[in-house]
C-alpha cells in the first residue's frame, strides 16, 4: 500500500480535436488550485501557453520485442516519465494529452509493461473529452473516436448548451451503449470540478469493485460488425477457477486485439476471496481482493468492451466456466 | 559477533565514507561528470553544483527543472534541461546557451574536440568549432542517446528500429549508414578500441554492432532495464547493470558472440543500478539500488571492497577525478560521497 502513495498519478486525457481539451488544459495550467501539475502535451505548441510544466511531445508507439501481438507503447511517455520522475519536487499528478486521432490502448499499456513507469507512476484514469454536437458524426466517421469512448473512465460531454435536449439523450445512449462504465459529465466550456477529472484511481482493482456498468436494456440489433459495443455477465453460480483461466487466457490470446477492456469480479468454487481484475487489451492485472462482504449474495460479474464480441461465443464460453 | 550499533551509526561507516566528506542534499543526483580534479554534478532541480578537494561549489542555477544530461567539453561541461535549453558551463558557473528548444526537453549532449551535439525529439543538432549555427540531423523517432568516437570522425545516434551511423569524410561532409535491429534503442557507445557499437533497449536488453563486417547480436538475461553500461580496461569488458550482479561481457579477441560473462555477486541482492570503470584497471565501480557501492577487479571477485554502504536511494552518479585519487558518488536521494581512494599513507 506504501508502494502506491509514492506513484504519482497519470491522468490520459483524450478526445477528437475542437472538443475542448485545450480549454480543459488551460484551466488544468492557471487555475489557483495550489497543486503542481505537469501536462505532456502534442497539439499544444500553437497555444504558446508559457508555463515550466509544459512537455512538447510527439506520439511514438513502438512495439515491444516480447511475443504480445497487440504490445504497443508510447516511446515517447517512458522517455517523458522516466525524467520527470527525477524532478526535486514532487508532481501531484501529470496529464498526457493525447491526439484526436491517437489510440488509448499503448498509452494505457505503457503503464503495464515498462517497469521504470509502473514503479514510480500509475494510470489514474481516461478521461475523453466529447463535443456533443459532433460525437455521433464522429463515432461513425472514425473508429479513433469508438476507441476513446470505449477506454474512458470519464467522458466529458462537452459543448451541452449547443444541443437540445433530446439531441443530448441520443448521444449520451450512443455513449453508454459502447462503454457502461464511463461516468459521463455534462459540460459547457469545460467547466467541471477538478476533482472529478483528477485522481480517480480508476485503474485500481478496489475501484473495479464499486463499479455498476450502466448497461441500456436496449437490443443490440442494427450494428456493423466492427462498431464498438459491451457486453456483460452475470452468474450466481460459482464458477470454476481452472476452467476459467483455460477459457479467459486462450481468449485474450486470440482474440485480445478485438477486446479493448475488461472488468470483473469473480466467485470460484471453495475460494473465500473475491478475484477482481481489469485489462486493456491482452494485459491483465488481477488479485483476490479480500473476502466476500457478510450476508451479500456470491456472484461474478463480466464485462467486457469490444468488436465483434458477438463472434466470440462469450456467453457460451462463460456459461462453460460454471461449476457443475 | 554483532554489537548493537543503532546508537553509533559512525560505525557502520565504511574507511571511505569515515575519511570522506558527505553532503545530504535530499535533491535527486542525475549525472556526474568528470573534469580534471574537479567533478561536476547535475541535479533534479536545475541545478548543477562542482565538486573540488571534498568542497562543494555553490549551486549553478543551470536549468528550471531538471539536469537531464551532461557530458564534458574540454575544461567546460554541457548540459542539456527540461527547459529546452543546451548549455557550456564553466567550472567557476559562466553558463553560455548554446540553444535553446522551448518546451522540448534537450535529452542527450556529448562532445568531441570543440564540436558540440545535442538531440531534442528525432533530430541531433551539431555546431561544428566555430559555427554559430548548427547542422542539423534528422530521424525517423525520438533519439535515445548519441556518442562520438574516440577521433570524432563518427556519430552514433540510437533511435527507434536501430543505430544511423554518421560519418565525416575529408571534405568533413557527413554521411550516414543504418544498423538496424527491432525494438526501440536507449544509451549508445562506442568502444575505445572504436571496434564496437553497443546499445541498451526498451527490451531488457543490450545489443552490439561489430562495426567491421556488422555482425550483431543481443546480450539478454536481465531482471531490468539496463540503464548504466561502460567498457572497461580499454575494450576487454563491458560492465553493466540491469541484474543483481554486476555482468561484464568479454570484448577482446573475437568479441562476446558464444562466450560467457563474468557476473559478480554483491552482498544484499539489490539490483546494479551503475556501473562506473576505474580507470586504466581492469576494475569496476558497481552502485546498487539500495545506495551502497563496491569496487572490484572483474578477474578476481574476492577483491572486492565495499567503498559506501546503504543509504535507501539507488546510486545514480559515480565519477573518479582524473588523477584517481578520489571518487564521488550520488544517489536519487541527493547523498553524495566524496571520498580519498587510497589510505593517505600510500600516497
Amino acid at each position: 500500500m506504501e508502494e502506491t502513495n509514492k506513484q504519482v498519478p497519470v491522468t490520459v486525457l483524450t478526445g477528437f480535436l475542437g472538443a475542448g481539451k485545450t480549454t480543459l488544459l488551460n484551466r488544468i495550467l492557471t487555475e489557483q488550485h495550489g497543486k503542481k501539475y505537469a501536462v505532456i502535451v502534442n497539439e499544444f505548441g500553437e497555444q504558446g501557453i508559457d508555463n515550466d510544466l509544459v512537455v512538447d511531445a510527439d506520439e511514438e508507439v513502438f512495439e515491444m520485442n516480447n511475443g504480445c501481438i497487440c504490445c504497443t507503447v508510447r516511446g515517447d511517455l517512458i522517455r517523458i516519465l522516466s525524467g520527470l520522475m527525477k524532478r526535486a519536487d514532487k508532481l501531484d499528478a501529470i496529464i498526457v494529452e493525447t491526439t484526436g486521432l491517437a489510440d488509448p490502448a499503448p498509452v494505457a499499456q505503457t503503464f503495464f509493461v515498462d517497469q521504470d513507469v509502473a514503479d514510480r507512476t500509475k494510470l489514474d484514469a481516461i478521461v475523453t473529452v466529447a463535443d456533443a454536437v459532433h460525437l455521433s458524426t464522429q463515432l461513425t466517421d472514425h473508429h479513433e473516436a469508438e476507441e476513446q469512448i470505449a477506454f474512458a473512465d470519464v467522458v466529458l460531454l462537452n459543448k451541452i448548451d449547443l444541443v437540445d435536449e433530446s439531441g443530448l439523450e441520443v448521444v449520451k445512449e450512443r455513449i453508454k451503449k459502447i462503454n457502461p462504465f464511463a461516468k459521463i459529465i455534462n459540460t459547457t466550456k469545460c467547466g467541471v470540478s477538478l476533482n472529478e477529472i483528477l485522481n480517480l484511481d480508476a485503474f485500481s482493482l478496489k475501484r473495479v469493485l464499486d463499479v455498476e456498468p450502466d448497461f441500456l436494456t436496449s437490443d443490440h440489433d442494427h450494428e456493423h460488425d466492427d462498431d464498438v459495443t459491451s457486453l456483460s455477465f452475470v452468474s450466481d453460480t460459482p464458477l470454476d477457477m481452472e476452467k476459467f483461466q483455460d477459457w479467459f487466457s486462450k481468449l485474450l490470446q486470440t482474440k485480445g486485439q478485438d477486446i479493448l477492456r475488461t472488468k470483473g469480479i469473480l466467485d470460484f468454487t471453495g475460494e473465500s476471496d473475491r478475484y477482481v481484475f481489469q485489462g486493456v487489451h491482452m494485459l491483465m492485472d488481477a488479485s483476490p481482493m479480500g473476502k466476500w462482504p457478510e450476508g451479500k449474495e456470491r456472484s461474478s460479474r463480466l464485462v467486457f468492451i469490444g468488436r465483434n464480441l458477438e463472434s466470440m461465443n462469450l456467453k457460451e464460453g462463460f456459461e462453460n466456466c460454471k461449476s457443475a | 559477533m554483532k554489537a548493537d550499533t543503532s546508537q553509533f551509526p559512525e560505525l557502520d561507516k565504511t574507511k571511505f565514507e569515515q575519511r570522506g566528506t558527505e553532503f545530504k542534499l535530499g535533491i535527486p543526483v542525475t549525472n556526474a561528470v568528470t573534469v580534471g580534479n574537479s567533478i561536476a554534478v547535475g541535479f533534479g532541480d536545475g541545478t548543477v553544483r562542482i565538486f573540488t578537494s571534498g568542497e562543494s561549489s555553490e549551486p549553478i542555477k543551470a536549468h528550471k527543472g531538471i539536469v537531464l544530461c551532461m557530458s564534458k567539453d574540454g575544461d567546460n561541461i554541457l548540459t542539456g534541461g527540461d527547459d529546452g535549453r543546451f548549455l557550456n558551463i564553466s567550472l567557476d558557473g559562466k553558463i553560455n546557451e548554446i540553444g535553446n528548444f522551448g518546451t522540448r526537453w534537450v535529452d542527450h549532449v556529448a562532445a568531441n574536440n570543440g564540436s558540440l551535439v545535442c538531440s531534442s525529439g528525432n533530430i541531433v543538432y551539431l555546431w561544428s568549432p566555430n559555427h554559430k549555427e548548427p547542422k542539423l540531423f534528422e530521424h525517423n523517432s525520438t533519439i535515445g542517446g548519441i556518442a562520438f568516437d574516440a577521433k570524432g570522425r563518427r556519430l552514433a545516434v540510437s533511435r527507434y528500429g536501430g543505430v544511423t551511423l554518421w560519418k565525416k569524410d575529408y571534405s568533413n561532409k557527413w554521411n550516414s549508414s543504418e544498423l538496424n535491429w527491432k525494438g526501440s534503442h536507449n544509451k549508445v557507445i562506442f568502444s575505445p578500441d572504436g571496434k564496437y557499437l553497443v546499445t541498451s533497449m526498451q527490451e531488457n536488453q543490450l545489443h552490439f554492432w561489430r562495426l567491421k563486417d556488422k555482425i550483431d547480436s543481443a546480450m539478454s538475461g536481465y531482471g531490468a532495464k539496463i540503464k548504466s553500461f561502460a567498457f572497461v580496461d580499454d575494450s576487454k569488458y563491458l560492465a553493466t547493470s540491469g541484474a543483481k550482479e554486476a555482468v561484464c561481457w568479454p570484448f577482446d579477441g573475437d568479441g562476446p558472440v558464444g562466450r560467457e560473462p563474468i557476473c559478480l555477486p554483491y552482498v544484499g541482492n539489490k539490483l546494479v543500478t551503475f556501473v562506473e570503470p576505474f580507470p586504466n584497471e581492469n576494475a569496476i565501480l558497481t552502485g546498487l539500488s539500495d545506495g551502497s557501492v563496491f569496487l572490484s577487479e572483474i578477474e578476481k571477485a574476492s577483491n572486492t571492497i565495499i567503498i559506501r554502504s546503504f543509504t535507501e536511494f539507488e546510486v545514480s552518479a559515480i565519477a573518479v577525478t582524473k588523477d584517481c585519487s578520489h571518487l564521488l558518488i550520488g544517489d536519487m536521494g541527493g547523498n553524495i560521497l566524496w571520498t580519498s581512494i587510497w589510505d593517505e599513507e600510500k600516497k
